[in-house]
């Protein structure tokens, strides 16, 4: 894999309006503000790094986009639905992926992605044509049979990538999508994000690997529920002052009350 | 209805590969029924008896041979003071005592009345009350027929009033034929519910709900998903049982079976529902089961199979009105056993009905989608 550039975006997302708004939405759990009043666009086609230390309220932001968690305050749209008020329409155009692994590792492969199509409302037809393609692309054919639990975490962790885009949503939620699985296998992964970003899909992505924000169009970092810094990760060196991102987190991290 | 399919397929593909589930769904109520049949008996054999016999007559000979004629008692001890047989009754070596006072025999020529004292243990009252009703049978009967001819002509008209039950729709007083129905529904209610209970929690604990949750399916779509396979289950455990009960336990079937086939169906959506609704409430399977344990509890000792339910409180027949195993093993019996129709039981069956559309639509509204 060539390293990818990290303007690449500008171009993608220029084709469409943004398909995430936020604007000042909150989370609160009782008194503890868990999302505070984060605003930002995240265009079409764009690779959006949502970063942040644990605790910092990634997961909960995640949630309430996906239509998972209600919001407490703010606006939201997801692919022009409201987060507020059509929760489950948004389901419709969103592919999820969160760092628990949710394939059911009592069926196969095949079985997976059969139910998966099925649920999304896609025909039988659709569903067989889809499963060839995406065994084929995966390398997954001769294992097509396998009950998914017997795959290795690297394997599973690109079906499940691949499953989440079966019905061609607008937007991927990922939550630490490359958790335990080894750079190889990491590298593999972000070569299936690109080709999904090239194909227009909206990219949204936690993770707590720094070379994986490098890989990102634009990132974002979260900071006991607000977000403290937005901009490429060119944009974010250079405003700090450093030379990679993990000076960036750590500068920005580091003063944080929220950590696990 | 195309996305419940999916459901069901999933729902069925993993059942099938889960071994000691479908043990558990298809293989344990048979095995429970045979067992529970058999076992379940309001038949007491072989009480152990002690006597005391202070007349030495042959009258009280003839009386204690009546006790040992029947399989109910068996003559452990025989002692010459109620005071030793009291010491049996104390040490557990006997059940109950029979005591016959001296000139018992002379009191029966003479007057026709002739006393004897039993006591009885009563530390298990039901054995108690079996054993001292059969043991005044058997008196009652020696009073009747046990004199000597002669004296009997002359004072037979001093015999008091007698009774003659006639016992209808179970004539022999069968216990298997009042036990079988209302054990088989109780053991599918059992595990139905128990896997309803276990079902959509697990997929909560394993994470794959919340992968369910960011898909579009409709939250009756999920719940009827989870529901039709073990309902499926469930007719499949009642059929079994059917057939045991008709061929195995010789219950007689005098209603419909068909009709009791629908109120079955209707009624298994009660413990199927309350099960899911427990299921989606519930943060870990243990604290659902934990539930789920509590109701059937209740539902299971308060149904009438093992203690009357005219015998409790008004306010625990009040609260029992609620227990949807009360109704189906009522009409289950009457049914079965009386050849009841849809007319004579419509009530109980309205109330199952309600009871399961209640239940359900909880189970649908309490699923989330989207939390707080």
């Amino acid at each position: 894999m060539t390293n990818p550039p990290n303007n690449a975006a500008a171009g993608r997302a220029s084709a469409a309006g943004p398909v995430i708004t936020c604007q000042q939405l909150t989370k609160r759990f009782g008194d503890f503000v868990a999302v505070n009043g984060i605003s930002f666009e995240v265009a079409a086609g764009e690779i959006f790094g949502f970063l942040g230390a644990n605790g910092a309220g990634k997961t909960t932001a995640m949630r309430m986009l996906c239509g998972l968690l209600g919001p407490t305050e703010g606006a939201a749209t997801v692919a022009g639905c409201d987060v507020f008020r059509e929760p489950e329409r948004i389901k419709q155009h969103i592919g999820y992926m969160s760092q628990k692994f949710s394939l059911y590792e009592d069926l196969t492969v095949r079985e997976n992605i059969r139910f998966y199509g099925g649920v999304y409302g896609l025909k039988t037809a659709a569903i067989r044509e889809k499963t060839t393609a995406l065994l084929q692309r995966l390398g997954l054919a001769a294992e097509r049979d396998t009950l998914v639990g017997s795959l290795p975490l690297g394997w599973k962790q690109k079906l499940a990538f691949s499953v989440a885009l079966l019905h061609e949503p607008a937007v991927i939620f990922l939550d630490e999508p490359t958790g335990g699985v080894d750079p190889i296998t990491r590298r593999q992964f972000w070569d299936l994000i690109y080709e999904a970003a090239a194909r227009g899909v909206t990219i949204f992505i936690t993770t707590h690997y720094m070379d994986e924000a490098e890989y990102c169009d634009r990132v974002s970092i979260m900071v006991d529920g607000r977000i403290d810094a937005l901009d490429t990760p060119a944009g974010l060196k250079r405003q700090f002052g450093v030379a990679s991102m993990d000076e960036v987190f750590l500068h920005l991290a580091r003063g944080a009350k929220n950590v696990e | 209805m195309r996305t419940v399919w999916f459901l069901l397929e999933k729902e069925v593909r993993q059942l099938r590969r889960n071994r000691s589930l479908l043990g558990l769904l298809l293989v344990a109520p048979i095995m429970q029924l045979v067992l529970l049949s058999f076992a379940a008996n309001y038949e007491i054999k072989n009480l152990n008896l002690a006597v005391v016999d202070q007349d030495h007559s042959p009258a009280a000979r003839r009386l204690l041979n009546q006790f040992q004629y029947t399989p109910y008692f068996r003559l452990v001890q025989t002692r010459p003071t109620s005071r030793a047989a009291e010491q049996d009754l104390l040490d557990g070596r006997a059940d109950l005592v029979l005591v016959i006072p001296p000139q018992f025999e002379r009191d029966l020529v003479r007057g026709g009345r002739a006393r004897v004292q039993l006591l009885v243990n009563a530390l298990d009252n039901v054995k108690a009350g079996l054993a001292s009703s059969y043991a005044s049978s058997i008196v009652q009967a020696y009073q009747g027929e046990g004199r000597p001819a002669t004296v009997a002509a002359t004072v037979s008209e001093v015999r008091g009033l007698e009774v003659v039950p006639a016992y209808w729709y179970n004539p022999l007083l069968n216990y298997k034929t009042f036990m079988v129905p209302g054990i088989l529904v109780e053991i599918i209610s059992l595990i139905v519910m128990m896997v309803a209970t276990l079902n959509i929690v697990r997929e909560k604990e394993i994470g794959t709900i919340e992968q369910l949750n960011v898909t579009p399916i409709r939250k009756w779509q999920f719940i009827l998903g989870k529901l039709l396979p073990f309902w499926v289950a469930g007719l499949y455990q009642f059929t079994i049982g059917l057939l045991l009960a008709r061929f195995l336990f010789h219950v007689p079937m005098v209603g419909s079976v068909p009709l009791l086939y629908g109120i079955m169906a209707v009624f298994l959506a009660v413990p199927l529902g309350l099960g899911l609704l427990i299921s989606s409430v519930s943060q870990t399977q243990q604290q659902a089961l934990f539930v789920s344990f509590f109701f059937l509890i209740i539902f299971i000792l308060l149904c009438g199979l093992f203690t009357p339910t005219e015998y409790m409180p008004a306010w625990a027949r009040a609260i029992d009105r609620l227990n949807p195993l009360l109704y189906i093993i009522d009409i289950a019996r009457r049914i079965l056993l009386k050849g009841s129709t849809l007319r004579d039981v419509l009530t109980p069956v309205l109330t199952l009905l309600g009871m399961a559309v209640v239940v359900n639509t909880l189970a649908v509204w309490r699923y989330r989608k989207t939390s707080g």
